[in-house]
């Protein structure tokens, strides 16, 4: 497998990172090598963050994301999707929640822009906002196919309380749904 | 023997301390450092340690002195900021010959500057933080891994030479979550040499009265042993003194026990340096960059390789010079306007040594070195 770069934007508190480090690990799971890095502002809520995958099966030392080589971002604000998206190669796909992310014209023209709107799908189908994350951890894997499905659940399941198994795995399911039918 | 853990580098340096048998804490909370405070105050309960958190970094440096001087191993955890208010008493530290640790993770500067961006603005601060002459020992993590490694050493140098060591990690090696290799729990046990101690009569105990190149062997405070605890001047005891030959030789002799064993601190990586025709030099996160951009030039029939040193005081000076006797082209990368290069400079004899610096807090990248070698 080539080199998988994926970024995930949104602002401070929404738990952008916690899939960052699901898919991270459950690449060493596999026996290859993640790294996730995350970039914020002072602001403790509200400031743009951003949180930069790579995978690889060989071993990777920058841990960024070279700007103008990300295959594929997900995007829930739109002062992150302003700020970042320059960093994904034209023609790679973004995924952006519609309700909060209206891309131009231009970028429309420049890449592969999904809408899925995330935060409703956690909000009102999977009845937590909280689960918004796996919800954008099962719609990346659908897109990049960047790792086996039952690794990347398993690994999902270890990092949350095992009372809330059940609903972050309709999460997964629900965000795999619609990013099928979206691609 | 290793191990395997999944973890970020300010997670990594928490639970190095308490596998190196640190067992008490002072610290307060500061971006970007605040996860090694988070886990070890998690984690030193559990082990009959203690976490606590100071009304601020004096107070947490001057705790954590407290109980260095009671004989424990001892962390405090910040990032420059907090350095700088912790200058003073990491002099006393030096002066009155108190190992502890101290983890510096590394933000833009100076004063309250990026908070939450990438910096290795620390590197002439920790050569000197306090006012005096000593000799500071500050090592660098450069990999996940090291900010195990590099923690669970510095507490070994610590109290082999009985003073402060500091560790450097910068945001992003601090915040970056990945797999490490790291040693058993049993491995660095094995590897713990307990500060030296003095058993005989109480009445013969001097503590600083040792050879002109060994630090003071304090024992623990409270068990038995009296002696006096300043950071003016002192005599053999421990109290203060203006003897014109003992003042001069408690300073020379905080220089010289560093000095005379460098053997036993210097540490460096060497990358791809055996038939380098361009020597990089980086340290901490920005090496991370370096080894990747050597991918690339040396696809493009670039000969670079990486000298990546460990230890940053007392830098591996001698090394350097070897390197940059044979190899005419010397670049040196960080992040900040030419801290270590300054040192390389003198390390090498040399002038001539390139530079590519940055200081808007946002990292390094691979191209930007790719390009600026290819300049060169």
């Amino acid at each position: 497998m080539a080199r998988t770069l994926m970024r995930f934007t949104g602002v401070g508190g929404q738990g952008v990172l916690l899939a960052g480090e699901i898919f991270a690990a459950a690449k060493i799971a596999a026996g290859g090598h993640g790294i996730r890095t995350a970039t914020f502002t002072s602001q403790v809520r509200g400031g743009p963050t951003v949180v930069d995958i790579t995978l690889d099966d060989e071993e990777i030392f920058y841990p960024y994301a070279n700007d103008g080589e990300i295959d594929f971002m997900l995007s829930v604000a739109q002062v992150s999707f302003d700020l970042f998206k320059n960093g994904v190669s034209k023609g790679g796909t973004i995924v952006v929640d519609p309700n909060l992310v209206t891309p131009t014209e231009d970028d429309k023209k420049n890449w592969n822009i999904i809408n899925i709107p995330i935060i409703t799908i956690a909000k009102e189908e999977v009845g937590n906002v909280i689960t918004q994350s796996v919800v954008a951890l099962a719609i990346a894997n659908v897109f990049t196919d960047a790792l086996d499905k039952k690794i990347l659940v398993d690994t999902m399941l270890s990092k949350v309380p095992a009372k809330v198994h059940d609903v972050n795995l309709k999460a997964y399911d629900l965000g795999e749904k619609y990013a099928k039918e979206a691609k | 023997m290793t191990r395997e853990i999944i973890s970020t580098g300010n997670e990594l340096a928490a639970i190095a301390a308490v596998d190196a048998g640190c067992k008490f804490f002072g610290g307060y909370p500061l971006t970007p450092s605040s996860e090694v405070m988070h886990t070890i105050s998690d984690l030193l309960p559990k082990i009959d340690g203690t976490c606590i958190q100071m009304e601020d970094e004096i107070g947490a440096i001057c705790a954590v002195i407290g109980a260095g001087m009671a004989g424990v191993r001892t962390m405090t955890g910040t990032s420059g900021p907090g350095m700088s208010l912790k200058a003073e008493n990491l002099g006393l530290a030096q002066m009155a010959e108190v190992p502890l640790v101290c983890v510096n993770v590394m933000r833009g500067g100076p004063s309250t500057g990026l908070p939450t961006r990438v910096s290795q603005g620390d590197i002439l601060q920790s050569k000197n933080p306090s006012h005096g002459d000593y000799k500071s020992i500050t090592l660098c993590a450069g990999s996940l891994s090291e900010c195990y490694t590099e923690v669970v050493r510095a507490f070994n140098i610590a109290d082999r030479f009985m003073q402060p060591v500091i560790v450097l990690l910068d945001e992003t090696i601090g915040h970056m979550h990945g797999k490490a290799m790291i040693p058993t729990k049993e491995e660095v046990k094995a590897g713990i040499v307990p500060r030296k101690t003095f058993d005989g009569p109480s009445e013969e105990y001097f503590p600083y009265e040792c050879g002109p190149t060994e630090p003071a062997v304090l024992n623990p405070m409270f068990e038995g042993y009296r002696y006096h605890f300043t950071g003016l001047h002192h005599d053999r005891k421990g109290f203060p003194t203006e003897e014109i030959e003992t003042c001069r030789k408690l300073i020379q002799r905080l220089e010289d026990k560093v000095e005379a064993h460098k053997d036993e601190i210097e540490s460096y990586e060497e990358f791809m340096m055996d038939d380098a025709e361009v020597m990089i030099v980086a340290y901490g996160s920005v090496s991370l960059a370096a080894k990747e951009s050597i991918r690339h030039l040396r696809a493009d029939g670039i000969k670079a390789g990486l000298f990546r040193p460990i230890t940053i005081w007392p830098s591996p000076a001698e090394r350097m010079k070897e390197h940059a006797d044979k190899i005419e082209k010397v670049l040196v990368v960080e992040l900040n306007i030419g801290q270590f290069h300054s040192e390389v400079q003198r390390a090498t004899s040399r002038l001539d040594i390139d530079g590519l610096f940055k200081v808007n807090g946002r990292a390094i990248s691979p191209h930007e070195i790719v390009t600026k070698v290819k300049e060169l």
